[in-house]
């Protein structure tokens, strides 16, 4: 194998990718759904761009951006804790966020501005991370930060059911639930224009860490001794993660497994290099994302699936399959 | 143009890892760091690797080494850590050429220079025949050189390498300290300085010119093998009796007979 071969592999995937995250989103445009099930085309001209600007468009630009987040972030989060396990849903951002979002429906105001819903979520996002560093920050260790990742989590899900328990009416339980499912539907690009000024700084940050996740790779002191901080490569990619994943909650809901399965999928054909997965895995993020979108769209008549639903559908058999396999072995 | 630790000193939880230690190391050496276990001989290398929080200071060239920028840093003293894990399970060659990391500049490709450094690391381990095979294919002797390999790619002039040969088998662990040997090159300006921490003190004392012997976290031995690696040093600091003698005009140590007491001197 020759260096520009090994070299050549990965611009080459990044370009597959690419182009077929393009095509899911094209697909994505042409496709909708109403009562009787999926609808194809734009159902007249004048109504065409309406459709598309209105609903379609925010969308697909939607799972796009929300599936290359979580993909990017989990590349970068097992590239940091050095475990394909991890994954965004780990540090509480995702749930710190459910639970921002689950008190403006408490307090019955979702109704007064369709942007205080996400702004609560980005709200509970940063607050969890708050609690992470100020739990785990002065230590540093990666298992307390796991540890304490965990924690948060069970505190949020633990006060989010409190928030169900005390719901003024069963419809507002309804409504959190649902919610928290995650979904692409109904979104506008007021929804756009909220996630992506959170979304490109926290990318900015994680793949400000690639080379730190490279020399992370021979552990902590042979990092350091190449000239690579783990604490500042730690910062980057959990403030990072933090900010970009409470964007993505914020206008979607928690979509859970994309960050585990699809840098897991690519890790192989990147040579097992933590810094060349992240970009394959934002790529893959968003074409997966997309793709479940389109299927969702494509079943028959009925109520229409959460997003959500359908990622931890096929995302649990997956994590199953992780973990009964001893991820040492894999070459 | 030395390596100067003033005053390095270590504590863990009240315990004095490493006592206070003053030491000049001069590049063209190869130097020995010998002691029983929990001496502190891999604490003081890391202090002067700069990787633990220490008392006293380690300059290079008169500039201290904490105040030096990371990259620059890493580019001055390679660190080769005691079976340093592997997190994911690279192609030998992909984990060589992590030791150019501080040579490139972010999402740079890799220059031509990178490409040498990592095929003669590679050839003076021993290990380009299975530059291609996943890392988690190799033998234990062979992962161990293929770190060494990693830590020599970055062409320091300061090598702090902590037990490289334990894992190795006879041929490669005299291949390896031959390596070491090159590696420190003559005198003059492209003269490198390398930090062995040993436990065969015969290998020590043929292949090393300067051999620091540690006990209880302090220095209590320092120059060359025939004075440092004497029999009563021996006795009194690994609690063995040696057997020494010389082949082909060469020191020759192997610890014969375990000693119950402490002897006094």
């Amino acid at each position: 194998m020759s260096p520009t071969a090994r070299n050549g592999a990965t611009p080459a995937l990044t370009a597959i990718l690419g182009l077929l995250a393009l095509l899911a989103a094209a697909v994505s445009l042409v496709i909708g759904r109403d009562g009787g099930g999926p609808t194809f085309g734009f159902g007249g001209p004048e109504l065409a761009q309406i459709i598309v600007q209105e609903i379609r468009l925010p969308r697909t630009l939607l799972a796009l951006l929300v599936g290359g987040t979580l993909g990017l972030c989990g590349a970068a989060l097992q590239g940091l804790l050095r475990n394909p396990l991890a994954e965004p849903g780990l540090l509480g951002a995702s749930s710190g966020a459910a639970f921002g979002a689950v008190l403006v429906f408490y307090f019955g105001i979702a109704g007064a501005s369709s942007l205080l819903l996400p702004l609560g979520a980005v709200g509970g996002s940063l607050l969890a991370l708050a609690a992470l560093y100020g739990l785990a920050g002065r230590r540093g260790d990666f298992l307390t930060i796991v540890l304490a990742g965990i924690a948060i989590n069970a505190l949020a899900a633990a006060l989010t059911s409190l928030a169900l328990n005390f719901a003024p009416s069963p419809y507002a339980a309804l409504e959190i639930l649902f919610w928290m499912l995650g979904s692409l539907a109904d979104r506008s690009l007021a929804h756009v224009y909220l996630a992506l000024p959170l979304m490109v700084p926290g990318w900015l940050l994680v793949v400000a860490a690639a080379r730190g996740l490279d020399a992370l790779t021979l552990g902590e002191d042979t990092a350091s001794s190449l000239g690579f901080n783990p604490r500042r490569t730690q910062a980057l990619v959990i403030g990072g993660t933090a900010l970009a994943v409470g964007g993505a909650v914020a206008v979607t809901g928690v979509v859970g497994f994309v960050g585990l399965v699809v840098p897991h999928l690519l890790r192989r054909a990147v040579g097992q290099h933590p810094s060349r997965l992240l970009l394959p895995s934002f790529l893959g993020g968003a074409l997966l994302t997309t793709l479940a979108d389109v299927a969702i769209r494509l079943l028959p008549p009925g109520p229409e699936l959460k997003l959500g639903v359908v990622t931890a559908l096929l995302g649990a058999p997956f994590f199953l399959h992780l973990v009964m396999r001893n991820p040492a072995r894999e070459a | 143009m030395t390596l100067s630790a003033a005053n390095i000193e270590v504590q863990y939880e009240a315990r004095a890892a490493v006592r206070p230690t003053t030491l000049a190391l001069e590049p063209g050496t190869l130097v020995a760091l010998v002691g029983p276990n929990g001496a502190g001989k891999s604490t003081l290398l890391r202090a002067l690797a700069g990787l633990i929080a220490h008392g006293g200071t380690v300059t290079w060239r008169g500039a201290a080494l904490a105040r030096l920028d990371g990259r620059t840093r890493a580019r001055t003293v390679a660190y080769l850590p005691q079976d340093p894990p592997v997190h994911w399970p690279l192609p030998a060659r992909e984990l060589v050429a992590l030791g150019r990391l501080p040579h490139r500049a972010y999402a740079a490709r890799e220059t031509a220079a990178d490409a040498a450094a990592v095929t003669a690391a590679m050839r003076q381990t021993d290990t380009l025949d299975f530059a291609a095979r996943s890392v988690n294919r190799l033998s234990v002797g062979e992962r161990a050189r293929v770190l060494l390999a990693r830590a020599l790619a970055v062409e320091a002039p300061v090598l702090l390498a902590d037990e490289p040969i334990a894992m190795l088998d006879p041929y490669h662990q005299l291949d390896v300290m031959s390596t070491l040997r090159t590696y420190v090159g003559g005198a003059g300006s492209g003269a490198r300085l390398v930090v062995v921490v040993l436990h065969d003190l015969g290998l020590a004392a043929r292949f090393c010119d300067r051999v620091l012997l540690m006990d209880d976290g302090a220095l209590v031995g320092d120059g060359p093998p025939e004075t440092t690696l004497g029999s009563a040093a021996i006795r009194a600091h690994y609690r063995v009796e040696p057997f020494i003698a010389r082949h082909d005009g060469e020191p020759l140590i192997v610890p014969w007979r375990s000693l119950k007491e402490r002897s006094g001197d």
